[in-house]
């Protein structure tokens, strides 16, 4: 993967972009971290806050001119927030007297400052804190300059020469009564290694850069009044910090401009949307300042504008408290330590790549791709912890292999004869569809793994009811049915290396039956074609069903509102959203739009593999959706049905609808457990061998053994959470009777086994009563232990 | 990992043995590792517990697993 590529994508996410009021703010006072504090009531955090960004905090605190206010998002949804006056009530309790700090050496270089004023005080504090000696001279008898015209109108005398005692504390000399001119300069010069000019009136015209503040090239530099050319305090302040650094800068020789474009007051690429902020109003103050709870409720106000798009939408990087600038960072660390732990594993595999984020950032960033390459990475560096995708690498396995995999065409007319006689062929559209028979595959129908896994009763009815309806409409095209798995775990997982095996096993049937186009009825498999099989034509089975026709069923109108749950996979497709809703209004239920549905679908927990990699994530996603809406869900993926029925939130496939099998709300509702969901692929693929192509299957599937199994609930909910399958635990238990290699508990009786299957080994513990084996406890570790 | 030795009361069934106490190599990934475990004396077959399974040996393993 292209980390440098990558690590663009995380300087273009604006999670950290400032707030509108923070940039225009022409020191970037942190508000967020002003109002956090006061909401706190902690003041003295917050007058820290102030006093980093703001020299003379004290002062200024009380007599800023605040431009932030004007530019703040809460202007017309109940007024800016009154950070002026959180201001003052912050200098008046959070106030804390500096400590004396032990004098550096001055040795850097020397300045003076002309005018003893606001902005050249604080171009004298901020270069002396930088270790220059600096000189100021004032041509009054006072330091100050205009702060004394707030005298009595915001600011006592005695807090106004307390601060600016400051400055002849930190043992910066001034030179009182002491007016320089023009003509002076050269003088100066000989003298000092830069100048600053604060004073409010020169007797020159005089070409200041913008950015520098500086004369020409020359060591002067001004600020103050006379370069902001207004009279904002919090301009003149903010015009004496960066002269200040342009002064360092220079004398050091360093760049004078680089880092620097976004000083004073700049554009914030955050667009902060009020869309859906209620208004509220400002607070008032019942006396001249602001109380701790008035501040307090006013701080409140505060939206703490930030971008948080994504991390508000997924509770995958809730979970992590990342955002995708971090994320991205850590991905890129990961990526390239050597030795040492790669502590964000964990997090790149809970991610379900549902592709969300991208669909909510304003400036398209997804991780879903990051992630893919991610995880591809690392199964080729061979860091790809092996527990997390085992299982289900495991079961693709399953579902490639004989006891799945089966490619029929259409029965053929010849065959079927039988069923051509009346009254069949005239009540039955499946045999007049067979009677029809062209022998050209045009259709292939392929519900998927994991649909004919957890709604195995199912197929067989929409087999037949495929081929009645296709070929009552579409007499030439015959159709066929086709088991086995997309390769979408493999997808997930990164495996790129079994990725081919998959798909080419589906071209190649696909050529070989002429090639038809796939009725597919699970997202995943939808998202899977797309992206390695855009060669083959393929159409969603809700599409049949919507314009070819439901089979039979009841349909009544005035059925219950469901809420859909949109499958995240095939959110970018706005026909299949369609047909869901559309079947589901034909057979009378009323649909209740969710927030995040279409294409800003909630994924299930399911996708990535996170259900396997890390279940308490997968958990997140179920809660997440569960508390959408009270109402049931409906689903067209059989995992998110999974998912949500696992997390105790009452949801339907939309075929349980079609095919009339929406319980009662009373009775529990139930998913077949992980080895259940193996065994109906296998009894499907009988099934369907034995009803439809009349073919006995001649192999043998299932080991007999001569013990019964007795699987308590809390077993089989144990089983579950470790993975582990009933056929693991009828081999350890087959092994432990044949080879007696077991322990056994003499005072209870029970026996424990281990065997070691492919990379993991599992234990049982069991009774045994005769030819009956009740399971006591399952685990399992992956660690070899060396027996000898 | 831990002490295995609450566990005593289980026998190796095919040897009729009490367990007992030795070294025993594991290995996981690029983890080589020497650990005292309960294991018949005759025929080796090595005793780990569901406690020591599910837990440190498991958090060894995703330790391993992140190197
Ligand atoms: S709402 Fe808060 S963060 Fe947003 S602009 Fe206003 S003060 Fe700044
Ligand atoms: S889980 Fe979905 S929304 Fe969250 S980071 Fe991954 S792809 Fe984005
Ligand atoms: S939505 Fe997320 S990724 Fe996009 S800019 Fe905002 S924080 Fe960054
Ligand atoms: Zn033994």
């Amino acid at each position: 993967m292209d980390l440098d590529a990558m690590l663009e994508i995380s300087n273009q996410c604006i999670h950290s972009e400032p707030p509108v009021c923070v940039a225009s703010c022409p020191v970037h006072m942190d508000i967020l971290g002003l109002v956090s504090a006061i909401e706190q009531k902690d003041f003295a955090k917050a007058y820290k806050v102030m006093e980093s960004k703001v020299p003379f905090a004290r002062l200024v605190g009380k007599i800023c001119d605040h431009p932030c206010e004007k530019s703040c998002v809460r202007q017309s949804i109940g007024g800016s927030i009154r950070i002026n006056e959180l201001e003052k009530l912050v200098v008046a309790l959070g106030y804390v007297p500096p400590k004396k700090a032990f004098p550096l050496p001055k040795n850097k270089g020397k300045v003076a400052i002309i005018g003893g004023g606001l902005s050249g005080c604080v171009a004298a504090l901020e270069l002396d804190k930088k270790g220059y000696a600096v000189t100021i001279f004032e041509k009054s008898t006072r330091l100050g300059g205009s702060l004394w015209g707030y005298e009595g109108k915001g600011l006592e005398k005695e807090i106004l020469e307390e601060e600016l005692s400051i400055i002849l504390q930190k043992g910066i000399k001034v030179q009182y009564q002491t007016e320089v001119l023009s003509t002076d300069l050269e003088e100066y010069f000989k003298t000092y290694d830069a100048i600053y000019l604060g004073s409010a009136k020169w007797n020159q015209e005089l070409n200041v850069d913008s950015q520098t503040f500086q004369v020409e090239k020359s060591p002067l530099f001004v600020g103050g009044k006379l370069q902001v050319k207004n009279s904002s305090i919090i301009h003149s302040l903010s015009s004496g910090k960066r002269a200040a650094v342009s002064i360092d800068r220079f004398i050091s020789k360093t760049s004078m401009l680089a880092s620097r474009e976004r000083e004073g007051v700049f554009q914030t690429k955050l667009d902060f949307k009020i869309d859906k902020v209620a208004t509220l109003q400002s607070v008032e103050k019942s006396a001249t300042v602001y109380s701790e709870d008035e501040a307090c409720l006013e701080a409140s106000r505060c939206l703490k504008c930030q971008c948080n798009e994504c991390f508000n939408a997924c509770v995958h990087m809730q979970r992590f408290n990342v955002t995708p600038d971090s994320y991205i960072r850590s991905i890129n660390h990961n990526e390239r330590i050597i030795l040492g732990t790669h502590h964000a594993n964990k997090m790149i595999n809970a991610c379900t790549q549902c592709g969300l984020c991208k669909e909510v950032c304003p400036v398209d960033i997804g991780m879903k791709e990051i992630i893919h390459a991610t995880r591809e990475s690392m199964v080729l560096k061979g860091k790809m912890p092996p527990s997390a995708h085992d299982f289900a690498l495991k079961d693709m396995q399953f579902s490639h292999s004989d006891y799945f995999s089966l490619v029929r065409k259409q029965p053929s007319k010849e065959a079927s004869k039988e069923l051509f006689y009346y009254p069949v062929i005239a009540f039955s559209a499946y045999a007049r569809g067979l009677y029809k028979g062209s022998g050209k595959t045009g259709y292939l129908f392929y519900p998927g793994c994991q649909l004919s896994a957890t709604h195995t009763d199912y197929i067989g009815e929409i087999y037949k009811h495929l081929v009645g309806v296709i070929k009552n409409k579409d007499a030439d095209n015959d159709v066929g049915l086709y088991l086995g798995c997309c390769g979408a775990p493999a997808d997930w997982a990164g495996r790129l290396d079994l990725m081919p095996q998959s798909v080419a096993k589906i071209q190649q049937t696909w050529q070989e039956m002429g090639e038809p186009t796939f009725i597919l009825a699970c997202s995943s498999c939808t998202a899977t074609f797309e992206k390695y099989l855009p060669m083959i034509k393929t159409i969603s089975l809700w599409e049949v069903f919507d314009t070819y026709g439901l089979p039979e069923v009841d349909i009544k109108k005035g059925k219950r509102e469901l809420c859909i749950h949109d499958a995240c996979a095939t959110r970018h497709n706005e026909k299949l959203h369609e047909n869901i809703r559309s079947i589901a209004k034909t057979l009378g239920y009323t649909i209740q739009e969710l927030e995040f549905s279409k294409e800003k679908a909630k994924c299930c927990g399911y996708g990535g593999l996170v259900a396997y990699a890390n279940p308490e994530q997968a958990c997140d996603f179920v809660k997440d959706r569960r508390q959408e809406s009270e109402n049931d869900v409906l689903v067209y993926c059989a995992m998110c049905k999974d998912m949500l029925v696992k997390g105790e939130k009452r949801a339907y496939h939309i075929l349980d609808l079609i095919y009339g099998n929406e319980q009662n709300p009373n009775t529990l509702q139930k998913m077949p457990t992980l080895s259940e969901r193996q065994n109906n692929r296998k009894r499907l693929k009988q099934t369907l061998l034995k009803e439809i192509w009349k073919e006995e299957e001649t192999m043998d599937t299932d080991t007999q053994y001569d013990f019964t199994l007795h699987l308590p609930e809390q077993i089989v909910a144990l089983m579950e959470k470790r993975f582990i399958l009933a056929s693991d635990v009828q081999k350890v238990i087959d092994n432990a009777l044949k080879t007696k290699e077991r322990f056994y508990n003499p005072k209870t009786s029970d026996y424990l086994a281990r065997l070691r299957i492919q990379n993991v080994t599992y234990w049982v513990k069991y009774e045994e009563e005769g030819l009956n084996i009740t399971v006591k406890d399952v685990y399992s570790h992956r660690m070899e232990v060396v027996e000898n | 990992m831990e002490n295995q030795t609450k566990e005593v009361k289980w026998l190796c069934d095919k040897c009729q043995e009490a367990l007992v106490l030795e070294k025993v190599k594991v290995r996981y990934l690029e983890g080589n590792f020497e650990v005292e475990l309960l294991k018949c004396p005759t025929c080796k077959m090595v005793f780990i517990s569901d406690d020591l399974a599910m837990g440190k040996m498991l958090e060894v393993e995703k330790g391993l697993e992140d190197k």
